[in-house]
């Protein structure tokens, strides 16, 4: 178990730099996901961390050592990398024992622990097979396993469940949660998966283009997105974005869309005639019989709730419904907002205002 | 059904020019080792003797020589070959300047005939004219003279086969390197192995299919080295080096003994077999039913 300081790195290929100054400080135990989009560092940052990559500048420290020089096997961590970098001439239950062999475990013991960890992954049936006799589940199940055989000092899973049916990644978020619990090691957590990110996460760190965006934790992400960006990453269905501008009425601010609509805000120091972008997420637009009339476009039922898209005057508004609605296209129905869930970017700079 | 036929028209002129040049040859080479034939004797006419060619070949002191000398230098100089050429492609690997022009001339013993190098290297060890043993004398006050030392002749000729085939070693394991995944390499790393254990559990059984074909290469030229030796040797001092090609070819030719001499070719061509059949179930046969 150790704390992670990861302080002003940089990383350059060559001429290209790839990462631009990141600080990210994870406490002894923390479960940290990495979120952002494809390219933006995920993995890159993984790998230094690892000590697979070098840092071109700054430091990064595990358990208050710097290691930027210390190589991998030396650092103490266990990965799983998202290419599951399995060992192709050894069987499901070498590759997962092989750091225990590694690590000079008597048989007994590596039988024992891979055998367990083959029962908790689902694997005890495949113990003979090769990788290559393997689908891209039950592969990326072995190089979960031979993550979890261990006792590392840090874990590192970069897109571990990418590749898994909805039931299996559910099952297997659970057990990440649970091996988190029980053994209370730092974890570092790629994903792109909104869910796994929300749930799991004590920590979310939300990357783009190499640069931080921000940093805490889901609810706080969720509730008050730094950025434009953030705040668009951040929530599934993504938030609805619309350009316009603060006006005054009766003495009250409201936004005025570009387009002329009009929609209530929150208590905020934003200037009149301040260029603004409004953002609104879909669960949080009431839409019933009351308040500003819209035009389906589109309903989206996934069973337990409704997506509807709808233009409201000129603006596409996306809203997420828990209820069935009967709407059909071309219907109309009416939405309220509730300012306390308005969030307001300055259309410039993109921040949080 | 069709496609078939085409594959085998297609086909033929390299069965009918491997059956002429290949099968041919061997089935007639094993036809005449079951006689007495010595064409440019005073009786030419090839006499049928049964099995007396092998039965003479087991108690053939000569031979018996011939093959524990041929053995000891194969072991010697494949192994040597080997070891040295996966050290050359793990050099090769990394980068350093002048990469590209070293690995270019490191292989240029690869396109010198056999005969040509062994001519070089009887200039560069014959005793008084050469520059090894001069050297060798100069700065170790070592005496090298292969002309009258058994030792230095078969240690001249181990040294000379390394020189010439380990860039052949060094190629095909740099080919097999390159291709190699980098992901397996890594999480070794990760999982805590140094480069020793990497080396055994990881790189070693990746590169395996690789370099037994290698092995089998250059364990089959090895066994039939006749040129070099014969120029840098002739076989001696006495039969020190007298390979089983050597004896091949000194039994057949100035002796015309070609009966025997087929025997002896047949006996080593099955010699090679069964010690590539060996080497291959030892290496390969493991991982094939290795159980959990
Ligand atoms: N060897 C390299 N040379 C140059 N650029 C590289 C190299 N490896 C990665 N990059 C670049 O670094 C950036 C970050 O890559 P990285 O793999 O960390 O992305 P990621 O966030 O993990 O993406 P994904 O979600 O698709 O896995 C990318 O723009 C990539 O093109
Ligand atoms: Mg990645």
């Amino acid at each position: 178990m150790a704390n992670v300081k990861i302080e002003n790195v940089v990383k350059r290929y060559s001429n290209v730099q790839v990462m631009h100054g990141v600080d990210v400080d994870i406490e002894d135990g923390e479960f940290v996901v990495l979120v952002g989009p494809s390219g933006c560092g995920k993995s890159t940052l993984l790998r230094m961390l690892a000590g697979l990559e070098e840092i071109s500048d700054g430091t990064i420290s595990i358990g208050g050592r710097v290691v930027n020089d210390v190589i991998p096997k030396d650092r103490d961590i266990a990965m799983v990398f998202q290419s599951y970098a399995l060992y192709p001439h050894k069987t499901v239950f070498d590759n997962i024992g092989f750091p225990l062999k590694m690590a000079k475990q008597p048989d007994s013991v590596i039988k024992e622990k891979v055998t367990k960890a083959a029962e908790v992954l689902d694997l005890d049936h495949l113990l003979d097979r090769y990788p290559k006799q393997l689908s891209g589940g039950q592969r990326q199940r072995v190089a979960m396993g031979r993550a979890i055989v261990r006792d590392p000092q840090v874990f590192l899973f970069d897109e571990p469940l990418s590749n898994l049916d909805a039931k299996l990644r559910v099952t297997m978020r659970v057990e990440i949660k649970e091996l988190h619990q029980r053994l209370g090691t730092t974890i570092v957590y790629v994903t792109h998966d909104q869910i796994e990110a929300m749930t799991m996460a004590d920590k979310i760190v939300v990357m783009r283009d190499g640069r931080v965006e921000q940093i805490g934790s889901p609810l706080d992400l969720y509730d008050h997105p730094k950025n434009v960006f953030v705040a668009g990453f951040i929530g599934s269905p993504s938030m609805n974005f619309v350009h316009g501008t603060i006006a005054v009425k009766d003495g009250k601010k409201v936004f005025l869309s570009d387009h002329g609509l009009e929609l209530p805000v929150p208590e905020n120091n934003a200037r009149t005639n301040q260029a603004v972008t409004y953002g609104i997420r879909p669960e949080h637009i009431q839409v019933g019989d009351q308040g500003v009339p819209m035009k389906v476009v589109v309903v989206e039922p996934t069973g337990s709730e409704t997506q509807v898209f709808a233009k409201s005057g000129p603006e596409l508004i996306d809203a997420l419904v828990k209820d069935r609605i009967s709407a059909k296209p071309g219907s109309e129905l009416c939405y309220m907002i509730d300012p306390a869930n308005v969030h307001l970017f300055d259309r410039e700079t993109e921040q949080r205002i | 059904m069709r496609s078939n036929k085409l594959g085998w028209i297609l086909l033929a002129p390299t069965l009918l020019i491997l059956f002429f040049f290949g099968v041919l040859p061997f089935v007639y080479v094993v036809f005449v080792s079951f006689h007495q034939w010595n064409p440019f004797a005073a009786s030419p006419e090839m006499i049928f003797n049964g099995a007396d060619n092998f039965r003479r070949i087991v108690f053939d002191s000569a031979f018996l020589n011939s093959l524990g000398v041929t053995v000891a230098f194969v072991l010697f100089a494949v192994i040597s070959e080997v070891i040295i050429g996966y050290m050359l492609a793990q050099a090769f690997m990394r980068e350093f300047p002048g990469k590209a022009f070293f690995r270019t001339i490191h292989t240029l013993p690869l396109i010198m005939a056999p005969i040509i190098v062994g001519s070089v290297w009887k200039l560069m060890t014959t005793p008084s004219i050469g520059i090894i043993p001069h050297y060798l004398d100069k700065w170790f006050g070592i005496s090298m003279n292969i002309g009258t030392s058994a030792p230095a002749a078969f240690f001249t000729i181990v040294v000379m086969d390394i020189w010439h085939w380990t860039p052949l070693v060094t190629l095909t394991l740099i080919a097999a390197l390159v291709s190699l995944p980098r992901d397996p390499f890594e999480q070794a790393q990760i999982d805590g192995a140094n480069k020793r254990q990497i080396f055994w559990h990881i790189t070693l059984p990746m590169i395996a299919p690789a370099l037994i074909a290698t092995v089998f290469i250059r364990l089959m030229d090895a066994l039939r080295t006749v040129d070099e030796v014969w120029m840098l040797t002739g076989g001696g001092p006495g039969s020190s080096t007298r390979f089983l090609g050597v004896h091949i070819f000194k039994e057949v030719f100035p002796k015309t003994n070609y009966g025997y001499g087929s025997t002896i070719s047949v006996i080593v061509l099955y010699l090679t077999i069964v010690v590539c059949w060996l080497l291959y179930v030892s290496m390969l046969a493991p991982r094939n039913n290795r159980k959990g």
